[in-house]
């Protein structure tokens, strides 16, 4: 049966000690020592912690549990240590994994040595009654192992109440009720310098309505610096594709927030910060193309009729091959003195402190006003881009459209906390629903010129070349089907964001309200 | 979920002992196990060192699932729950026999027990009147230890035809060799005339052999005091051609 009380025992505690408390009370019997290795894992962004779970190693298997205990889901480990969830067997941890991890890789955050040793409580008979188990957990800290925590835990023997009851009364005596593996885990990520949650690639900021915009156009903009740094090391090691994609939207947002926050800094900054983010971003346009392709390489294949999948393998090693250099190229750049100037510039910008009287003409508007001001106004655009493409539906004018919405998406985020979450989170929704239409359109669009295009760089003589291209054909016609779908479906989409409702709450929530007198 | 019965109609052939090896088997390869001990000799539930009475008021197998449920003590092993046997059920036919359905009773009165836990082993005491019917309706498939005698081979012939006659399916009956000395012919030659004659009988015979009879010294389950003897290896390959033929079947 399952643990019903962990008691965290002192630090000073001796295993020996736990013989004392029984003696003359209990008859017991102790069981030769467990010895494990646990490691527990989250990918980079926390994304196991953010739900409260856990992944833990231990021995040959995998368990992934509630922090706060329940029921925990178990599978074979596989031979390796796990890094994504394609490395593990199938089976419903794996299942429940999957959805949530996705493409990122799985860190180790600590390594533990675990050494649990059972106290057979017996009757009369010698029946076991109940079982004690004390668990000593030691992490190795530079080199030597030292004592994070051990734990008393009671399991009931089913059928003998009447025991664990006694026992967890005497428990109560010598230790704290602690629940053992969330305990363990905050102790061990302590231990190690790590803090659970500490990383998102969301903006999660909070600003203040009355602020002046330029300081807190600062504040998004050294966020977005932040998330930038935090994901270099992450690239230059390739641990996953989403450092370099978290990394590419830092740069994204902070060329949107340059241009779309207007007028807060001087011209001739903003327009200098502009040219050099854009061309950071362009450096690694390449890499992110090829994770992408290299990410759908089995949903491609899917698309394809079951005897041509192996055929288009080539394409992919050759994407794979092109991935690799391209990688070589963005860790050069990364490295580069150039980048740590262009990043100390903009580092050194974003601390300094905004001038008294700043020439910009929104730099000392209140925050909230600009931004209802800039959301608006986008939100508009894009319902007049949208309305006229109703009519006149051409490729070009969609991909203008998805150009916009981003503008307005950006803005909307940036500025988020200044308004009412729920609405916010609705109409934000809405929009990305929208925005999934367009650059799904987009995609598909690009993707299949760009598939073509390298299918058509394979070498000639190869015999697999010509089956590769013949393939390669074949899914981008595929492709065109199903971009004609997605652009039959922009009308409903469209319509359904430009709804009266809709655009009632974007009104009330940033049309510039007119004071009465004026 | 599967329940496996150890029905024979004839005493001492080495039922309770399978029983109780296997269900430890069972539980240490990872699957939760329940043995009942229907015997109101109570020999498992002796191995196992738990009294033999179920909790006032819950004579469970009468009653319904709900006492049953109280009664179901731990063993010493990880997994493994045993439903202690009642002196009581020595008058089980007779109240079986007084209530509805009564060829059913047990299935129904299993029935909670099927998610609870992996495998139910039933240790069955040797009659072959309603009790064993319940025991039929309620197992998915019937596991018989035969001593190579002429008698035993002779009863088990019965028991097919009486399962056929009543319209058991007699495809789920398995049935092995217990108490076997090799040296003897008589005894090979029987094994050989039974894998000839019958359906479902298991390659793993459990020999003659003391360890098994010091199982009541030790109170304990073979592997588990004597885990290298050749007793516990016979059982050990026992439960696993039951894994192959009987469990794995099923999937």
């Amino acid at each position: 049966m399952e643990p019903i009380l962990h008691v965290r025992l002192p630090d000073e505690y001796k295993p020996g000690q736990v013989e004392d408390l029984l003696a003359g009370k209990f008859a017991f019997l102790v069981e030769s020592p467990i010895v494990e290795k646990w490691t527990f894992y989250d990918t980079f962004d926390w994304r196991l912690f953010n739900r409260s779970l856990v992944l833990r190693h231990a021995g040959q298997e995998l368990f992934l549990e509630p922090l706060s205990g329940g029921e925990s889901l178990n599978g074979l480990a596989g031979t390796s240590s796990p890094v994504f969830a394609w490395d593990l067997p199938e089976n419903s941890l794996r299942q429940r994994l999957e959805p949530i991890i996705k493409v990122r890789a799985l860190l180790p955050l600590a390594d533990l040595h675990i050494r649990s040793r059972t106290y057979r409580i017996l009757n009369k008979d010698e029946k076991t009654v109940a079982r004690l188990v004390t668990t000593e957990a030691r992490t190795l800290d530079e080199g030597s192992e030292f004592v994070l925590a051990t734990y008393l835990s009671l399991r009931p023997v089913r059928g003998y109440p009447k025991y664990s009851r006694k026992l967890a009364k005497r428990l109560g005596r010598v230790g704290t009720k602690t629940p053992m593996l969330e305990d363990l885990y905050f102790s061990a990520l302590e231990r190690t310098g790590q803090n659970p949650g500490s990383y998102s690639g969301k903006l999660n900021l909070k600003l203040k309505a009355k602020k002046r915009s330029d300081s807190s156009t600062k504040v998004i903009l050294r966020y977005l610096f932040e998330i930038m740094k935090a994901n270099e090391a992450g690239i230059k090691a390739d641990i996953d594709t989403e450092y370099l994609h978290d990394y590419r939207i830092a740069i994204r947002r902070t060329r949107s927030a340059l241009s779309q926050i207007r007028n807060v800094f001087p011209a001739d900054v903003t327009e200098h910060f502009k040219q050099s983010f854009r061309a950071l971003g362009q450096r690694t346009n390449t890499l992110r193309d090829l994770d992408v392709y290299l990410l759908s390489e089995d949903e491609f294949q899917a698309r394809l009729p079951e005897a041509m999948r192996e055929d288009i393998v080539p394409l992919f090693d050759y994407l794979r091959l092109l991935r690799k250099r391209s990688l070589e190229e963005v860790l050069e750049g990364l490295s580069s003195s150039e980048y740590a100037r262009a990043l100390n510039e903009w580092e050194e910008f974003l601390y300094k402190p905004v001038p008294k009287k700043p020439g910009a003409a929104n730099a000392t508007m209140p925050t909230v006003e600009l931004a209802r001001k800039r959301i608006y106004k986008r939100y508009r655009r894009v319902l007049r881009d949208g309305d006229y493409i109703l009519t006149h539906t051409q490729d070009e004018l969609l991909h203008a459209l998805r150009i916009e919405c981003k503008k307005l998406r950006y803005l909307m985020e940036f500025f988020a906390s200044l308004f009412p979450r729920k609405k916010m989170g609705r109409l934000i929704k809405q929009l990305k629903k929208l925005q999934d239409n367009l650059g799904d359109f987009n995609d598909l669009s690009v993707q299949q010129e760009y598939l073509m295009r390298m299918a058509e760089e394979l070498p000639i003589d190869d015999p697999r070349s010509r089956k590769a291209l013949v393939a390669t054909g074949y899914l981008v016609e595929n492709l065109g089907y199903r971009q004609k779908e997605v652009k039959a479906n922009f009308a409903d989409t469209f319509t359904e964001f430009a709804s009266p409702a809709n655009q009632k709450s974007f009104r009330q929530l940033f049309a510039q309200k007119r004071k009465a007198g004026r | 979920m599967t329940i496996l019965a150890l029905y024979s109609n004839k005493g001492g052939v080495g039922k309770t002992a399978a029983a109780v090896n296997l269900a430890y088997l069972a539980a240490q390869s990872g699957l939760m196990t329940l043995i009942c001990d229907l015997d109101p000799q109570s020999s498992a539930t002796f191995y196992f060192r738990v009294k033999p009475k179920l909790k006032p008021k819950a004579r469970g197998l009468v009653r319904g699932p709900k006492p049953i449920d109280r009664s179901i003590k731990g063993t010493d092993y990880e997994n493994l729950d045993l439903l202690p046997a009642d002196f009581t059920h020595r008058n089980l036919d007779i109240t079986f026999n007084r209530q509805k359905s009564r060829k059913q009773r047990l299935k129904k009165v299993l029935k909670p027990f099927r998610n609870e836990y992996d495998l139910i082993i039933l240790d069955s005491p040797p009659t072959i009147n309603i009790m064993a019917e319940n025991i039929f309706n309620a197992a998915d498939h019937l596991l018989v230890p035969l001593i190579p005698s002429t008698l035993s081979i002779r009863t088990h012939a019965q028991l097919l035809s009486f399962l056929k006659k009543n319209k058991y399916q007699s495809d789920g009956v398995y049935s092995f060799f217990s108490f076997v000395d090799g040296r003897k012919k008589l005894h090979r030659e029987l094994a050989t005339w039974a894998r000839g004659n019958f359906t479902g009988v298991l390659r793993s015979v459990i020999p003659y052999l003391s360890h098994v009879e010091q199982m009541g010294i030790y109170r304990e389950p073979v592997p588990a005091f004597a885990p290298l003897s050749p007793a516990s290896k016979a059982y050990q390959a026992l439960w696993e051609e039951i894994q192959q033929e009987i469990l794995n079947e099923r999937k």
